[in-house]
């Protein structure tokens, strides 16, 4: 499965909504309950489905979901 | 040199005036000097040196941040420079503070000891732009920003007089580019911002002021009542500080416009806010933006693994510094860990709140929003007992009273004589028909109006000036302390 399908995948289970179909330049502000509060499961659960983990100063720095697909590939690279 | 001063008034024309006749290459010249005249009208010397001090060191440091080779050099800089600015704001601010508190601590292990109190400096402004020099090296650090090479911008980005006091806390990359911009004269931006100014003088003179009296005569006494009296003026306290604060900003926010600089608005009606944590992305904004970007969100991703643990903790401890940052004492402590600790609990809440309000069918309902503003109301107003109290124990004595009778209730408006109290009625009655009119985001669509409804608005605003402003008694602003 392509990495931008598997990361769907845990959007629609972090936000409880296989609805969402991600793009590269969809913020927090383009989904629904994506709060800071939120972000914390969906970083949680991205590092431990792909078993990386991200630095402070990416997590610090994502924009959009193209930034934190552009991470996880370079991790995974 | 506060913004309902004569002084004030006189200043800010005369600065422009000059600002307006030089050519644009002296411009930021004549802004820095008028910032460092504004700043010096305090007449605390050390005060501009501090700024000056603040300036050099944040500028060197942003430039080694980013000139680092490796990412632990720009780490190390990144560190030193945040260091070399606490310790400023520490010495400036909590010396005091920690040297009382220390002095009570060796007591308890030794009873002899004796710490000689360290005398508090006057401060104002610093904690605002040591917090936008931090926040500067944070951004360059993680590259969302460049270093300014321009120690005249950079200086006056810190600078700036209508921010300087009291805020916004602005960031560099929203604030800098600005003022590197070519200056036009824009009549939108001129009438907008007188405007601005005027309404914001309106909101402190005639409305902040006039609430004060009522909430220092019980909050400076306040074993003389109980009750109902200490309940109306906490809510009085909310108001006040709303009237007080957010006027300020408007004043600063127009000063600014009048040289086409747009200052981050700081207000969006707080006091709607549906939960504490909506209450904080409508007050105070530029700050609650600072904490939640440089301490909360760093906080909760490090305790990331404990997850809605973590980020109660993150909470409770970003506004507990939140506490700490207006001031050094517990009352601001506890108000900032009652804030934190409101928030932290509704994490935990939250599930079950969804899940209560569906089953009484109140989802979406404009009952269940209209309740939730009352309850947040209630609970910021509750907060702030201890943020406006003289002491711990005034604090903890309002806090225990406010549903204990109405003991003093005579006494606590007894000093509103008759026609005081008819006025102040009055100046909240109009604040309330003005705001109709003048929604603070959309205080450009009373341009559209008809000239009618524009020459009502501001004639208005002036004879209420000239009427019912609070004048000879007049108030410091009240974060002007921070």
């Amino acid at each position: 499965m392509e990495l931008k399908e598997q990361l769907n995948d845990i959007f629609c289970e972090v936000f409880d909504d296989d609805d969402i179909r991600i793009s590269e330049e969809m913020t927090a502000n383009d989904v629904d309950g994506w709060d800071s509060l939120s972000h914390v499961n969906l970083i949680v659960s991205i590092e431990s489905k792909f078993n990386i983990r991200f630095s402070q100063k990416e997590l610090l720095t994502f924009k959009n979901v193209g930034d934190l697909l552009n991470a996880i590939r370079s991790k995974l690279g | 040199m506060p913004f309902n001063s004569v002084q004030y008034f006189l200043f800010l024309p005369l600065v422009y005036l000059v600002f307006y006749c030089v050519p644009d290459r002296a411009r930021w010249g004549v802004l820095l000097a008028a910032s460092f005249c504004f700043y010096s009208a305090l007449k605390v010397p050390y005060l501009p040196a501090v700024l000056a001090l603040v300036t050099l060191v944040t500028y060197a440091f942003g430039i080694w941040v980013d000139g680092a080779r490796t990412q632990g050099a720009k780490r190390a800089f990144l560190w030193c420079g945040i260091a070399a600015n606490v310790l400023i704001l520490v010495g400036m601010k909590y010396l005091p503070f920690l040297s009382e508190n220390l002095g009570t601590l060796a007591k308890l292990f030794s009873p002899g000891a004796d710490v000689t109190p360290v005398q508090a400096l006057v401060a104002i402004g610093v904690s605002y732009y040591v917090f936008q020099a931090i926040s500067y090296l944070f951004d360059i650090y993680l590259e969302i920003d460049t270093p300014e090479r321009h120690l005249g911008h950079f200086a006056l980005h810190l600078a700036f007089f209508p921010k300087l006091l009291q805020g916004p806390i602005e960031r560099s990359c929203d604030l800098i580019p600005q003022l590197r911009e070519k200056y036009l004269f824009n009549y939108e931006n001129a009438r907008l911002g007188m405007l601005l100014f005027t309404w914001g003088l309106f909101k402190k003179v005639v409305v902040a002021d006039r609430i004060a009296p009522y909430v220092d005569n019980v909050y400076n006494n306040v074993h003389a009542f109980k009750g109902l009296p200490l309940l109306l003026a906490t809510y009085a306290y909310s108001f006040q500080i709303f009237f007080d604060f957010s006027g300020y900003t408007d004043m600063a926010l127009g000063s600014a416009l009048l040289f086409n600089i747009r200052l981050t608005q700081n207000f969006n009606r707080p006091y709607l806010a549906t939960s504490v944590a909506d209450f904080w992305r409508r007050w105070h904004i530029s700050f609650s933006r600072w904490i939640l970007d440089y301490i909360f969100k760093p906080l909760q991703m490090q305790w990331r693994s404990l997850k809605n643990w973590g980020s109660a903790a993150a909470l409770v401890i970003a506004f507990l510094v939140s506490g700490i940052w207006h001031g050094a004492s517990w009352g601001f402590v506890i108000w900032g860990g009652l804030h934190g600790l409101f928030m932290a609990c509704s994490i935990f809440y939250k599930p079950y709140q969804k899940k209560l309000h569906k089953a009484l069918g109140m989802e979406k309902t404009k009952l269940l929003k209209w309740w939730q503003v009352f309850v947040t109301f209630n609970l910021v107003s509750f907060a702030w007992i201890f943020f406006r109290a003289a002491t711990l124990a005034d604090a903890w004595y309002v806090a225990s009273n406010l549903f204990n009778g109405a003991d003093g209730m005579k006494e606590a408006f007894l000093f509103l004589r008759s026609h005081e109290l008819t006025m102040t009625l009055v100046s909240v009655a109009i604040f309330v028909l003005l705001s109709a009119l003048f929604r603070q985001e959309k205080l450009q669509q009373l341009f559209a109006k008809s000239a009618f409804k524009r020459y009502l608005a501001y004639n208005s605003l002036l004879f209420s000036l000239i009427l019912l402003a609070k004048y000879g008694a007049t108030k410091s602003f009240i974060y002007f302390q921070f």
